[in-house]
């Protein structure tokens, strides 16, 4: 028998995507739990977006020029697959998170673009090969220094991070991970991989792409010991016996479980804090072993587990910036098709403390409670209440069509409840819920009725329902997935 | 004795690569996204660059001569009469004023020859001298406008104060259908060709709207395209094709056969050139690109291509920002 608990469905997209429509969670019901993480498993099932009518009318996004255009490109996407390939997209803003690398200095909108791209195509793949393919990335090089790691002139800041950040992390159990001698020894493996051109300059006639080069004359030949093993290693011997460490299974089953679970210390603190929940990564790191490092084998585990479906799970997160602008945009139904104004709404991410393409370090964004000052949290609020009570966006019309074509009697409860399950079966707590009842009573005792379908009635009913819509956009509550 | 450079040719040798305008520029001698290029009433260029909404400044108009001196630019980013943000094209009328499309406004905007705002008419509907994205826009002899009126899937004849004269077109792959109509041109017969972007053809038409002729098909083998959008027409008859996605003009004869295919050959502007003698040092990081050196000759994402009456070709190169001129042999 099939899960259809549509609450856990609302949960599994909240999570694994950017949050579900009603439309969608009556579709997933109908297959089922496990059917619906098996299709978001495999993106590359569902159709793509039409490429040829983004760049038709978004014309400057093809070789985006500026921060503002990459931001905005991003957004769209992610906007544009999250009722299709909504996983594909989440994966891709995990690995962004995790792979940091900024504009800041990279200054080449498309190169880290085609790096957002690398994740969309690796990232659910095999973890060795999404970090050989990462090695290889130019806008990672350039952002880490590796063009200019040459045998005569170690640069160790690649090879640092990539045990450092990308892979083990310092320790685990108290413990060091990898010694500087590691570190020293892995850079020397990396030297000889750069990219084809430093050049910055857009003028005259625009940037050309910036591509991998691997230069022998430049890579040290001479034997390295590295995390016990010895042998004249380059760059994929490394990353082979990175892959096989224990500490590699925790550090990746760690950030698993950080984006897509709960929130947990931030990484800095890993090497000395034990996981929230020891048992949940130990069975993530079961599964990265058996499964040869396959990313999409350790999130079929994951969604499919009794700590993510639990109750105690739901709603424990902190939503990110990009969850709450795209969640929304998805729940609207809107820029389904170009058209100006993507640009103002995909500064949303930026005004709430997250620059897409733009970390703030290689450390990635401070995630969790940690998203949220006063400043951040009143440009979130403003955002998703101003978005989910424009009766003119498709969604919002679909949603209030929905309710008022599901009572006779609008009471506060039905509305309350309504709006809450249409919204993504959103919870508010208790007072909160109450404080909102008392609010709709008053609206609906300003008239006689709200029963018949005069025209007023309606009017009444839409004005109501969408107030309530855009006080539970403006919850506290609605700030979590 | 400085030894000639022999330009490039074509691959069936009907064309020879001349010469490349361009710069990525916001203002003054320079483009930004160039999607049309026109010879104007004074023999110059005109060249609509369609930018984008971070740098408004950039959405204009830019005059210069076909051996690449700047004239002057004008045009004003915005949504009141008067100003656009989408441009898709321009032309001449025969009375010599200025029309401009702007697909995010759904309008049509007139200049004068001093560049002033004169009128503009349209708005977003189905209806007769309504607009859903227009995009390509030509004159027929007669002096009647002509308006690709893109996401309605039709061709609307106007008069040149936007009165409605007649259309044709529905949405559909049949004859006389389209799916995204882009580009037009009207040759000296007063025929009307179609780019029938996602139908990956051309269409061509009488005045009146009756089907002609269609020819290609969607792929990247020759006489096949890939969201064909510029068009345009030679005295001769010869029929050019902005093949978009596929990175290339096609040339066809009359009866839509393959005659010739550029491909671009684009070599430093003059406008580029001032600017890297003033600044080797990115001279110097341009050449380090070597895997590139072909990339930054060939078109990328070519948009409009005009035959002016001396047999040159010119294609606005649009994500290079420049316009590619071949003459043709």
């Amino acid at each position: 028998m099939p899960e259809t608990d549509k609450p856990l469905l609302a949960h599994l997209f909240r999570r694994a995507g950017f949050g579900a429509t009603f439309q969608e969670l009556d579709r997933y019901s109908q297959i089922g739990y496990e059917a619906a993480v098996d299709e978001l498993l495999h993106p590359e099932q569902q159709p793509p977006i039409e490429e040829d009518v983004l760049e038709r009318y978004y014309i400057d996004w093809k070789e985006s020029r500026n921060i503002e255009g990459a931001l905005t490109e991003s957004v769209y996407r992610m906007n544009a697959y999250a009722g299709k390939r909504p996983l594909q997209e989440k994966v891709a803003l995990f690995w962004h998170q995790v792979f940091a690398t900024g504009l800041a200095k990279v200054l080449h909108e498309k190169t880290m673009l085609n790096q957002i791209d690398l994740f969309r195509q690796h990232g659910l793949g095999n973890f060795r090969d999404l970090l050989v393919n990462l090695a290889k990335d130019p806008a990672m090089i350039f952002w880490l220094d590796n063009n200019f790691n040459q045998k005569d002139a170690l640069n160790e800041n690649w090879g640092r991070e990539l045990l450092e950040l990308f892979s083990m992390g310092v320790g685990m159990d108290g413990q060091e991970n990898y010694s500087e001698e590691d570190v020293k020894n892995a850079a020397r493996a990396f030297t000889g991989w750069t990219i084809d051109d430093d050049n910055v300059a857009s003028i005259p006639f625009g940037k050309t792409p910036w591509l991998f080069r691997y230069v022998p004359e430049d890579h040290d030949e001479d034997e390295k010991t590295f995390m016990g093993h010895t042998g004249n290693f380059n760059g994929e011997d490394i990353i082979d016996i990175i892959v096989q460490q224990p500490a590699t299974a925790r550090f990746l089953s760690r950030h698993l479980y950080n984006f897509f679970v709960a929130d947990e210390p931030q990484v800095a603190a890993w090497q000395r804090t034990t996981p929230g929940n020891l048992d949940a990564i130990k069975i993530l790191e079961k599964e990265y072993f058996r499964s040869g490092y396959d990313l999409r084998s350790m999130l079929s585990v994951l969604f499919n587990s009794d700590f993510f479906k639990s109750d105690q799970a739901r709603f424990a997160k902190v939503k990110s910036p990009a969850e709450v602008v795209v969640g929304t945009l998805h729940l609207l139904g809107d820029f389904q098709f170009p058209k100006r104004g993507i640009f103002e709404v995909a500064l949303g991410c930026r005004y709430m403390g997250q620059d897409l393409l733009n970390p703030p370090s290689v450390e990635g964004w401070h995630t969790g409670e940690e998203w949220i000052d006063s400043g951040s949290l009143v440009e979130r609020v403003n955002f998703v209440a101003d978005q989910v009570s424009d009766i003119h966006q498709p969604g919002v019309r679909s949603m209030v069509d929905e309710l008022l074509g599901r009572a006779a009697e609008l009471d506060p409860v039905t509305i309350i409840d309504g709006c809450l399950e249409l919204l993504g079966h959103v919870r508010l707590h208790d007072k909160n819920k109450d404080h909102l009842a008392g609010e709709v009573r008053c609206m609906l005792e300003q008239r006689s009725s709200l029963t018949a379908g005069s025209p007023e009635d309606q009017q009444a009913a839409e004005r109501t329902v969408l107030h309530t819509m855009k006080m539970i956009g403006s919850s506290r509550e609605y700030q979590f997935a | 004795m400085t030894a000639e450079i022999e330009h490039p040719i074509s691959q069936q040798r009907f064309y020879r690569y001349h010469d490349v305008i361009g710069l990525l520029s916001a203002a003054g001698p320079g483009f930004s996204g160039p999607v049309s290029v026109i010879t104007g009433p004074d023999g110059n260029l005109w060249v609509a660059n369609r930018a984008n909404p971070n740098q408004p400044e950039a959405v204009r108009i830019t005059r210069c001569t076909k051996d690449g001196d700047f004239i002057e630019h004008f045009g004003e980013w915005g949504e009141e009469p008067g100003q656009f943000t989408w441009v898709t094209s321009i032309a001449f009328s025969p009375e010599g004023e200025l029309f401009l499309a702007d697909e995010n406004t759904h309008r049509i905007t007139v200049f004068d020859s001093n560049n002033d705002y004169v009128r503009c008419f349209g708005k977003h509907g189905n209806g007769p001298s309504e607009f859903d994205r227009p995009s390509g826009l030509a004159f027929a002899p007669d002096g009647s406008l002509y308006v690709v009126d893109t996401l309605n899937h039709r061709v609307q004849a106007l008069t040149s104060s936007g009165e409605f004269k007649s259309q044709w077109g529905s949405f559909g792959d049949g004859e006389g259908q389209f799916n995204m109509p882009w580009g037009i041109a009207i040759d000296s017969a007063d025929n009307v060709y179609i780019t029938d972007w996602r139908n990956d053809r051309v269409q061509k038409f009488d005045a009146s709207g009756k089907f002609l002729l269609a020819f290609g098909s969607s792929g990247d083998a020759e006489g096949q395209f890939n969201r064909p959008n510029g068009i345009a027409v030679d005295s001769e008859g010869d029929i050019y094709v902005c093949d978009w996605m596929n990175d290339r003009v096609q040339i066809f004869d009359q009866a839509g056969s393959l005659k010739d295919v550029l491909i671009g050959h684009s070599g430093m502007s003059k406008w580029g050139r001032t600017f890297l003698d003033a600044n080797p040092e990115i001279e110097r990081k341009l050449a380090l690109a070597v895997q590139n050196i072909e990339i930054k000759e060939r078109f990328y994402r070519p948009v409009s291509v005009h035959v002016d009456s001396a047999g040159k070709v010119f294609v606005a190169d649009c994500y290079r920002h420049r316009v590619q001129i071949y003459q043709k042999l």
